[in-house]
């Protein structure tokens, strides 16, 4: 279980989470919300530990550990897997060093056999088929002239691979044609599982009919504003965000 | 004003001129006339100038007078038997273990029974020690071993630059040179493996090594070179190596250039390679070891359609010190050169590349360009750099680029972020960033090598 108390974040000097409490329980799937800018990415990198973000009161627990004693690395070890609302390039790395550099250490940090290369080929191979990613773009420098797309996929088959237990995804689905989607979704769906929580951070409601949340939270001016089932969802896309901003003023 | 400066010498230059008077007579072709004179005029070039500082333009950030305090006697060769063991522990077994013909040059000396002689001169190379060479100059190498490094262009601009100042690290050289290879590819020769130089020195009491290598690719030939230079020992090595290639019409060499000595070594290197129409020289430098290492590069375009690629790489730390200094000139139309040059700089090192690209007036279609970069991993670290055109030919593409930084934290916490331990994430960026230079190497053995090479000083392994 993922519990947030009184979470204050800044980044330089301007503080962008006010005091957020959020629970997620084991096994269950919660969407976040929110207009532009209420700090739904700087939640999700907090979580990760980017060091730029400053916790400045509060706590965060995953599991009964005290994640921010944690550096990002380790997080991931002990499950966190944040991904990306803009994968970075990274020239000159190759996208199956990289892998295989990152599962191994995560599983090494978690005490499982490290794959040999030709194992690890193998289940490479495995995800990306299922992701429906050609292979041949795996040879390429990390995210190197992928499209938006591509990008998301490849976070999701490093999620997949990874074998998170807490998954963030932030805007996985921004950027996906209709086909993408859904095969993200169904990658996502694959990794549901009972001691397995995720944070969906979304836009639109067209996911969650795919990755049907079992609870929605409204992000705004750093807080939770508001909290429903996958019902409100549905409201949101109606209403939208005027009530939030309204608050605001 | 110019007032008439009196001649004080530093320690290390009177040092110098004693070493020439103490082994003159013993040197190679001291007998032949033609060689005393080039080393005798070598000497007053270098008399006349001193050792350079920071106040000759082409020095400004390496001042050798005031970092070398002495000047160390010449090796004295003792022919000892050098094993493949040591071979191997001087360069790296990987290094070592690079499938070529071997030419072996220690304590200052060619060494045949080292080298794989037979094996080369089947196949058609011509092979000569310069110390053999020097008792009988002929007439064609002349030119070649008085070789000034002098600016070949762009006086009809600029005139001033027609009063030469000598290169005293050229003529050190000229002036003291022990030993060496002259090696030759005939039209039609061809060789089935690399050719790799190794120079083996630094060995017991400090001693300074003075080599020359020379290799002339005739039309249409190609050669796959690569030059290591390592230590034996670690008591104090000065080096002064001259590598002049030249390539004639067509020909093409792929030359790797690995400075692996030890950390108390001082390295100094010339390199000068003549391109004639059509030829293709592709260059690698990797810089990581001696406490001050200066490589000068001189690239001549002589005949038109020559291509030129450069790429270097300097992995420093503690108060290490390297300059790469590189004047490319393009005498004739339609060449095109190329120079990428990365430095990772750690503690208190410092890495210095100078790219000087001369454009003469008839060089129409000229394209050059050159980038350095840096990755500082330090505060203490520090870069300079300095890129100049001087373009007299106005139908030309030129440009340069530099930049200086640090690892790119975004790019770090998303490795970090997928379970990479910080260390290991660092070195995955600073190979790559180092990778975009190795990756210019086509010899796959050397590229490999180097990467895995790279990988040692970072300290990790990838497979
Ligand atoms: N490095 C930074 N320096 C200053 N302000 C920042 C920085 N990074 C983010 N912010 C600000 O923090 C606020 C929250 O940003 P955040 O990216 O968390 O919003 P978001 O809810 O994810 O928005 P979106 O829906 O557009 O993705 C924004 O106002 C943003 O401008
Ligand atoms: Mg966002």
């Amino acid at each position: 279980m993922l519990e947030i108390k009184n979470l204050h974040a800044r980044i330089d000097d301007r503080e962008i989470l006010k005091g957020l409490d959020l629970k997620v329980p084991a096994g269950e799937v919660h969407a976040i919300m929110g207009p532009n800018g209420s700090g739904k990415s700087t939640l999700a990198y907090v979580l990760a530990g980017k060091e730029e973000y400053e916790v400045t009161e509060g706590s965060i627990t995953w599991n009964g550990q005290n994640l921010l004693e944690m550096g990002p690395d380790e997080r991931a070890a002990a499950g966190v897997f944040l991904a990306f609302q803009y994968p970075i390039e990274i020239p000159g790395v190759a996208t199956m060093t990289f892998l295989r550099t990152a599962v191994n250490s995560v599983r090494k940090a978690r005490g499982q056999e490290e794959y040999s290369t030709p194992e690890f080929m193998r289940v490479v191979r495995e995800h990306a088929k299922e992701l429906k990613i050609d292979p041949e773009m795996l040879k390429r420098p990390l995210n190197m002239g992928f499209s938006g797309g591509e990008k998301k996929r490849n976070e999701i088959l490093q999620m997949s691979l990874l074998e998170p237990s807490l998954c963030v995804l932030d805007e996985t689905d921004s950027g996906l044609d209709i086909d993408a989607l859904r095969i993200v979704a169904d990658g996502v769906n694959r990794l549901r599982s009972p001691d397995r929580s995720m944070i969906v951070i979304t836009h639109y409601q067209r996911l969650l009919n795919y990755i049907v949340p079992d609870r929605v939270h409204v992000l705004s001016q750093g807080q939770v504003a508001r909290s429903g089932d996958a019902d409100l969802a549905l409201e949101l896309e109606k209403t939208g965000y005027a009530e939030f901003r309204g608050e605001a003023a | 004003m110019d007032l008439p400066v009196k001649q004080l010498r530093s320690k290390a230059e009177q040092d110098l001129l004693d070493v020439f008077s103490a082994v003159n007579e013993a040197l190679p072709g001291a007998e032949n006339k033609t060689v005393a004179k080039i080393r005798s005029d070598a000497l007053a070039d270098y008399a006349s100038v001193g050792l350079p500082h920071r106040r000759v333009e082409a020095w400004k950030y390496t001042d050798l007078r005031s970092q070398m305090p002495e000047a160390f006697p010449l090796v004295q060769a003792s022919g000892r038997a050098i094993s493949d063991a040591e071979i191997e522990t001087a360069l790296s077994p990987r290094i070592a273990g690079i499938d070529a013909y071997r030419l072996v040059v220690a304590e200052g000396e060619f060494r045949p029974e080292l080298s794989d002689v037979t094996a080369l001169k089947e196949k058609g190379a011509e092979l000569h020690s310069l110390a053999e060479t020097l008792e009988h100059l002929p007439e064609e190498l002349k030119p070649l071993l008085a070789e000034s490094g002098y600016q070949r262009s762009g006086f009809e601009v600029a005139p001033t630059a027609t009063k030469q100042i000598p290169d005293p690290i050229i003529a050190l050289n000229k002036a003291l040179m022990t030993g060496g290879v002259i090696l030759r590819l005939k039209q039609g020769a061809a060789l089935d493996k690399p050719v790799h130089l190794i120079n083996l020195d630094g060995e017991g009491e400090p001693s300074a090594s003075v080599t020359r290598a020379i290799v002339v690719l005739e039309k249409g030939t190609s050669l796959d070179l690569i030059e290591s230079y390592a230590s034996l020992g670690g008591r104090g090595l000065q080096r002064n190596a001259m590598t002049q290639i030249v390539l004639g019409e067509s020909a093409a060499i792929e030359h790797s250039k690995l400075q692996l000595e030890d950390a108390e070594a001082m390295h100094l290197a010339n390199l000068i390679v003549t391109m004639g129409a059509e030829a293709r020289y592709n260059g690698f430098q990797y810089s990581l070891g001696a406490r001050l290492s200066r490589n000068d590069v001189r690239v001549l375009f002589e005949g038109e359609g020559g291509t030129m690629s450069f790429n270097g790489a300097a992995l420093l730390k503690d108060s290490q010190h390297c300059d790469t200094t590189m004047v490319v000139e393009h005498m004739v139309p339609h060449c095109t050169s190329r120079e990428l040059y990365k430095a990772v700089l750690d503690g208190d090192s410092r890495g210095v590349f100078q790219a000087k690209v001369i454009v003469a007036p008839d060089a129409q279609k000229t394209d050059g360009k050159q980038m350095g970069q840096a990755l500082l991993l330090s505060q203490g670290a520090e870069f300079d750099t300095k890129p100049e055109l001087e373009i007299f030919a106005d139908d030309v593409v030129c440009g340069h680029g530099a930049t200086s930084g640090q690892i790119d934290e975004d790019l770090l916490f998303y490795l970090e972020a997928r379970g990479i331990p910080e260390p290991t994430a660092r070195a995955l960026l600073i190979q790559a960033f180092v990778g975009e230079a190795l990756e210019q190497i086509e010899d796959e053995p050397v590229r490999e090598a180097l990467t895995a090479a790279t990988a040692d000083w970072l300290g990790v392994a990838f497979d």
